[in-house]
């Protein structure tokens, strides 16, 4: 049975399924093109962790090599389930001629024997197109990767061998996953019904008023309920709340998609009572014809949507705010505390070098005190205070206020990431019988962030009376600091290297400069596997629902067959068929970021400086790869309806 | 070419020709052919398979486009139009009823049947209004709600006659509508056409091997190889008497048995 006989000439499994795949390029072009890129994405990937100069990197943090390892697990997560679906799609197209083989004869077992002998070798090939393309395009990753995380040094990237064997084992095993589907699929439909698999649509049926409203209410307040918990999950029952705000955003967008748009579309049309037009009859009713098939997978693309946005605009904001959030840290480029001696040598030394500079001096005090009327605890806490004088902070260029006598305001760049709201109303300083009013609470530092004590402002009269009054044996500490500022990067860059020298033996003494180059290292390669796994995830979506609507509109070249005899052509059908992809592509897009939206809210109290830019820019960016799919699938649809008209 | 349109003429063509295929290899389906058809007439075109009756009606109802030789509909001369304007002849003047119905799966029976007046000038109302008497004559009234896969074969092609008459077109062309329906269906169907015919101002040509189908006629013309044959007139006949007549032409063509095979 294994041998069909044409023309005379023989044909083996292997030639027939050849052939076919020439005959079928034009239909699996676009798998093929997304097997072979998610291949090469993975092989730079698996290149760049194999390689040294990123080992070398990266090695020393444990936090860097669990985040690659991470990503390299999702990486193949993704692909699976990605080829998965996709390969589903595609066996669905081609039961007509599967369920073929068998009508004349030939056993299930030869059918998937030809279906196995062809996604071999469509997938090795994919294996090696991917491989190579990888292998050229690396060394620009590489070299991205490296500019991201600040070095310019031109690092050697030859073709890996570990990562051509990890890609390879990783894909074999996808090419097996898929091998296998294919075996069950067959196994398991009857001719039957693999005739019938293209005309499968369900019919939109009237929903049950009760029943759906009281549906469409609960994902609307679900997703709500996720929204609100996000903004309030840091606690002990963090992980817990996570689990509960996706679990409850999922349900709820799936329930949005399955009953309420469907229950919308429905009193729409209702509405129309029967006048719908051909716009509508291209958009809306497809549409809703396809809703309980599409919920599901509308769901999994805006939960990818949203978690790629997330995942890049967070890591993107915090790449983006490096620079500030350094600045707000640390608000020295350096800085000397009690030790005027190294201070004087450190200008000596930046003079020699001739570089430009600022140099300024700040005499503050350093004591213990309560703090009141902080509603944790009544009974006041006993914390490390520094006091620092407004009238000398503005002398040498920082343009704080100066506090009206015995009135002090608290200083802390990192007051909202630490969810600091009440900060007490009243301070009593060791040794002093009065108390002074807390008045504000300022979100930026005075002095660098790791100089002892909690940084308040006063007034030099404030000081000097707390100083006055307190009593002789109370410890109070006076704190000199010797401030540097640099004038331009050049000179950052320089002096950074000889600060080092100073604080030598201090390994927790940072100067702005080194704090901004960790800064960078850290977040430009978090932002680079970010990007990575989000273009991944939009490959992936994208091309998900292209296969869909390609699918679709397959089934719907009949409809337009009749529309052209009925004397529509082919711009006016057009419209109908962009008014649903925009429904079909801009409906998990929107919500998608909605949630994006709120998730990075609720990330962004990682971050210190203001994220609306960034997250604005990789949300566009993301909306813009996403609309190229939109576009091709309006591409492939005029082809369709362009070849019914003619 | 002056135009000879009498006021009783919707349709004429002359010397009308249709081949497919490429240079050297050609093959002539409809061999100049000339036809008349009046206004409110129903004629049923019929012949052997291969005789080319379904290309005859694809060229007329401009799904098609000829070869040589012309084709005057309502006054225009069809052969010289772009397929713009084709489109839009189709969208005002045509209807359409075929083997298989072409209903749209997504839509209701009601929202296929307005589907063609979306892009008219007919105001909602009027639609309305039409849809209610359309619907009212071939039964289906009740089921405007439902979507093609609930009802049956003889309904859905009522639902496709109403789509081919909600438009107030002037000519409808039918290829075998009652060709997938049961005879009780079918011969109900016919009817109804034959009573629309009657009673409203519309042209029906309808491609058919079906003698039965064919009595319903006021003319029924024969195709040959590409050739009008023979034309047979009702006149004052009873369906029966027409009948008979129509078998005994077709026992002469012949050769008809090859469709069933």
């Amino acid at each position: 049975m294994s041998r069909l006989f044409s023309e005379g000439i023989t044909l083996t499994v292997f030639e027939l399924a050849l052939r076919s795949m020439r005959q079928n390029v034009k239909h699996y072009y676009l798998y093929f093109f997304a097997l072979i890129f998610t291949t090469g994405l993975y092989f730079i990937f698996a290149t760049l962790q194999q390689d040294p100069a990123v080992q070398e990197r990266t090695g020393s943090s444990a936090e860097f090599s669990a985040a690659f390892q991470v990503a390299g697990i999702l990486l193949i997560v993704i692909a699976a389930i990605f080829t998965v679906y996709a390969n589903r799609i595609f066996l669905k197209r081609r039961s007509r001629e599967l369920g073929l083989y068998q009508l004349i004869g030939l056993s299930k077992g030869w059918v998937v024997r030809y279906l196995i002998i062809e996604n071999i070798v469509l997938g090795l090939s994919a294996l090696i197109l991917g491989i190579a393309s990888g292998a050229l395009l690396s060394r620009l990753f590489l070299m991205i990767l490296l500019r991201l995380i600040g070095l310019d040094e031109v690092v050697g990237l030859s073709f890996s061998i570990p990562a051509t064997i990890q890609t390879a084992l990783v894909f074999l095993m996808v090419i097996g996953l898929t091998s296998f589907q294919m075996a069950a699929t067959v196994y398991r439909s009857t001719l039957l019904n693999l005739f019938q698999a293209d005309r499968e649509q369900d019919y939109p049926s009237q929903p049950r008023a009760l029943v759906a409203a009281v549906c469409a209410l609960l994902g609307i307040a679900l997703i709500g309920y996720g929204y609100w918990l996000s903004d309030r999950m840091i606690n002990q029952l963090l992980f817990l709340n996570m689990l509960l705000v996706l679990a409850s955003t999922i349900l709820g967008t799936y329930l949005l998609y399955r009953v309420t748009i469907g229950w919308i579309l429905y009193r729409v049309r209702k509405h129309k009572n029967g006048h719908l037009g051909l716009t509508n009859s291209l958009s809306l009713a497809p549409l809703m014809h396809r809703m309980k098939d599409s919920a599901g997978s509308l769901t999994l693309i805006t939960v990818l949507s949203a978690m790629t946005i997330t995942l890049v605009a967070s890591a993107y904001s915090m790449y983006y705010s490096v620079e500030r959030d350094a600045r707000w840290a640390l608000p020295y480029d350096y800085l000397f505390e009690n030790n005027e001696q190294a201070a004087l040598s450190f200008q000596a030394d930046l003079e020699r070098q001739g570089l430009a500079f600022e140099q300024g001096r700040i005499d503050a005090i350093r004591l213990v005190g309560n703090v009141y009327g902080d509603l944790n605890n009544a009974e006041g806490t006993t914390r490390r205070l520094l006091l620092l004088p407004a009238e000398q902070l503005q002398h040498i260029g920082d343009e704080v206020p100066i506090p009206p006598y015995g009135e002090v305001v608290y200083y802390n760049a990192r007051a909202i990431v630490e969810g600091l709201e009440e900060i007490g109303e009243e301070i009593q300083f060791a040794g002093n019988e009065a108390s002074y009013r807390l008045t504000d609470l300022a979100v930026s530092n005075l002095v660098n962030y790791n100089v002892s004590g909690i940084q308040l402002l006063a007034s030099e009269a404030t000081i000097q009376a707390i100083s006055e009054q307190a009593e002789i044996d109370s410890e109070i500490e006076t704190v000199r600091f010797d401030t540097f500022q640099m004038e331009d990067w050049e000179g950052l860059e320089q002096s950074s290297t000889i600060f080092a020298t100073y604080v030598a033996d201090d390994p927790f003494w940072p100067d702005f400069y080194s704090e901004y180059k960790t800064g960078l290292q850290i977040f430009g390669l978090l932002i680079f596997i970010a990007a990575f796994l989000g273009l991944a995830f939009l490959i992936s979506t994208g091309s998900i629902l292209y296969f869909k609507q390609m699918t679709e509109a397959e089934q719907e070249r009949q409809s337009f067959k009749t529309l052209r005899q009925l004397g529509f052509d082919t711009g006016m059908i057009m419209r109908g068929i962009i008014r649903k992809q925009a429904f079909v592509f801009l409906i998990p897009l929107v919500i998608g970021i909605l949630h994006a939206i709120f998730a990075v809210k609720a990330a962004s109290i990682l971050v210190i400086s203001d994220i609306t830019v960034p997250t604005v820019i990789a949300m566009t960016a993301y909306a813009g790869i996403y609309f190229i799919f939109a576009i091709l699938t309006i591409g492939y649809y005029r082809n369709i309806v362009r070849r019914a008209m003619s | 070419m002056t135009e000879t349109k009498s006021r009783d003429t919707v349709l004429q063509t002359r010397n009308l020709q249709k081949s497919y295929g490429t240079k050297g290899n050609t093959q002539q389906v409809l061999k100049g052919i000339d036809l008349h058809v009046a206004r409110q007439e129903f004629v049923g075109i019929m012949g052997p398979s291969g005789s080319g009756k379904t290309t005859l009606l694809n060229v007329l109802a401009t799904i098609d486009r000829a070869t040589d030789g012309s084709i005057t509909m309502e006054g225009s001369d069809i052969s010289g139009l772009k397929d713009k304007e084709l489109a839009a002849f189709r969208r005002n003047h045509l209807g359409f009823i075929f083997q298989d119905y072409n209903l749209l799966d997504t839509l209701t029976v009601k929202e296929n049947i307005l589907l063609p007046v979306s892009l008219n000038k007919m105001s909602k109302r009027a639609a309305e209004k039409e849809f209610h008497e359309i619907a009212g004559v071939l039964g289906i009234e009740e089921l405007a709600n439902k979507y093609p896969h609930e009802i049956s074969g003889g309904q859905k092609q009522r639902t496709a006659a109403g789509r081919a008459l909600i438009h107030l077109p002037s000519i409808i062309f039918a290829d075998e509508p009652t060709g997938a329906l049961d005879s009780k269906s079918a011969s109900s169907l016919l009817g109804t056409m034959e009573d629309i015919n009657r009673k409203r101002d519309v042209t029906i040509i309808m491609v058919t091997h079906d003698p039965v189908a064919s009595s319903y006629c006021n003319r029924v013309v024969f195709l040959k190889d590409g050739k009008v044959y023979s034309e047979l007139y009702r006149g004052d006949k009873t369906r029966q008497a027409f009948f008979k007549e129509i078998m005994d032409v077709q026992a002469v063509l012949g050769g008809d048995h090859v469709d069933s095979l």
